[in-house]
């Protein structure tokens, strides 16, 4: 788990490299499946910020390239909206 | 390596993840075959309800052992599963309503549901701080029912299946059931790569009726889409799940471990068919419906959206059983509860497949039965 050294992948869900790793160690080969496995990129900004780094550490550990990689789905909003508004809308 | 394993389990969600386990810590050496990835299916799609109030007999007790599993997951599993008996309050608004609650209360404690009760108007509020309760007559309340997290409980299970040095196969869709000598012999996949096995589970949600058919058999399981949204995390307000029934009304919950709102509701007229598409609708009248319920929450901001499957048979019960094929279960048409029931599926599949031959299935949830029998709290 987290150590002094392991870097922040996820700010949003507070997600560590070795975590991403260890999602990685069971069998993930995929940024979905770190996401599902580890909640990084299901944060608040939607992977926005984490996603690259993700796909940067799958393609580092598993040689995969960057036109391998399979897009995370994007799901709607894509900015964060208060329930007032959009019962307003 | 070997292409051969005892029992095969087709579909990576928490019916074929649950069922998995118990046939691994029976002995059983397992694979288990995905798609997608693990959760693809309406697993990862759910919202993590957990209650124990339905109105069969079968349901009620599979739900009773369920919530008994889920409590004990961290122990049993080693994975925190954010499990939370934070309560279900199903909402009356009409006297209609209220009666049949009265005798579903009646009904599910006759059968073990001890603790669930009718409130009043007052008391539901009560139990769900900042409730706005005009119009309302009570509630149908089970402290006892609550929530956990989807991905943990079937990485929980997967993770243990492996350890008992079963197989998952991520990506590998099926595309035939192998058969011989009157009975299955195991799956050829689209890739065409054959695996043998003496059993093969149909644990494939709201595909189960396309597995079916790959060997013949009818499972009357229709998919109908549903959609979900997902706010950020905020402080937790003790709020039960709240569900109401009506045309314009949904059911939501706050997750205990993260905070966020999460909620859905059926659509009426019902959407047929495997689409995942979101909506603009969704998501201008689900936060309209929350917020009818709980105005408090008019700030809080949506996140996410998306949509899954429900499963449904023509009565609303799961199917759980042999076929005519000797050695081809089905383990599926949960309904829209099938995060709730795995954890009992799961040990039920086990047991039946297990006690061959010697044990009759559940009748309820018998691929061949009368379906004109409603669930009334689905
Ligand atoms: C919006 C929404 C909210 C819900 N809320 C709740 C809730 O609060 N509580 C609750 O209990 N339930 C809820 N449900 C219902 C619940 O998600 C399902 O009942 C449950 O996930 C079904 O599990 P399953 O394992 O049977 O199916 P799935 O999770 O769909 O698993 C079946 C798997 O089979 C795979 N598969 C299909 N065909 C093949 C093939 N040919 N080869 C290999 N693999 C294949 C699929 O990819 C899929 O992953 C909700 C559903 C939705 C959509
Ligand atoms: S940094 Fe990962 S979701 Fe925002």
């Amino acid at each position: 788990m987290a150590n002094n050294n392991d870097k922040i992948i996820c700010r949003c869900e507070d997600i560590t490299e070795s975590e991403v790793i260890e999602a990685i160690g069971k069998g993930a080969t995929t940024a979905d499946e770190v996401k599902r496995l580890t909640r990084a990129g299901m944060g608040h900004c939607q992977g926005r910020t984490c996603r690259r780094l993700i796909n940067q550490l799958l393609a580092s550990k598993l040689g995969q390239s960057p036109e391998d990689q399979k897009p995370v789905t994007q799901r709607s909003p894509l900015q964060p909206v208060a329930l007032k508004i959009l019962a307003d809308s | 390596m070997a292409n051969n394993s005892d029992i095969i389990i087709i579909g990576g969600g928490i019916i074929g993840a649950a069922t998995g386990y118990y046939l691994s810590r029976a002995g059983c050496r397992v694979r288990l075959i995905e798609k997608g990835y693990l959760c693809s299916g309406s697993t990862g799609r759910c919202i993590g309800g957990i209650r124990q109030q339905f109105t069969s007999e079968g349901s009620i007790k599979l739900m009773l052992e369920s919530v008994g599993h889920f409590s004990n997951m961290k122990e049993e599993l080693g994975i925190d599963v954010h499990w939370h008996p934070g309560g279900y309050l199903f909402l009356a608004h009409s006297q209609e309503k209220k009666e049949a609650f009265l005798s579903n209360i009646s009904i599910q404690q006759s059968f073990g549901l001890k603790d669930v009760r009718w409130v009043d108007a007052y008391e539901a509020k009560q139990v769900a701080p900042g409730l706005d309760a005009q119009g309302l007559l009570g509630g149908s309340y089970c402290p006892s029912d609550g929530q956990a997290y989807p991905f943990a409980v079937v990485s929980g299970y997967v993770e243990r299946i492996k350890s008992y040095g079963g197989s998952i196969n991520t990506f590998t869709e099926v595309a035939a059931i192998l058969q011989g000598g009157g009975r299955v012999r195991g799956v050829r996949t689209a890739a065409g790569a054959e695996y043998q096995a003496d059993v093969v589970v149909n644990a494939a949600g709201p595909w189960a009726r396309d597995i079916g058919q790959m060997a013949g058999i009818e499972v009357p399981v229709e998919p109908e889409r549903h959609e979900a949204l997902i706010t950020e995390g905020v402080d937790y307000l003790n709020i039960p799940m709240l569900v109401d029934y009506r045309a314009d009304g949904g059911y939501f919950q706050q997750f205990r471990h993260n905070g966020q709102f999460i909620g859905c509701y059926s659509p009426v007229p019902n959407v047929p068919g495997h689409s995942t598409d979101s909506s603009y609708q969704f998501l201008n009248q689900m936060p309209r419906r929350m917020l009818k319920l709980v105005p408090a929450l008019a700030p809080v901001k949506v996140i996410r959206q998306w949509a899954g499957s429900y499963e449904n048979t023509p009565d609303g019960n799961p199917i759980l059983d042999r076929t005519p094929l000797e050695g081809f279960f089905v383990a599926a048409g949960m309904c829209g509860h099938g995060f709730m029931l795995g954890p009992a599926m799961g040990r039920l599949a086990a047991d039946l497949i297990l006690n061959h031959g010697k044990v009759p299935p559940v009748a309820e949830f018998a691929l061949e039965r009368d379906y004109s029998r409603q669930e009334a709290m689905k």
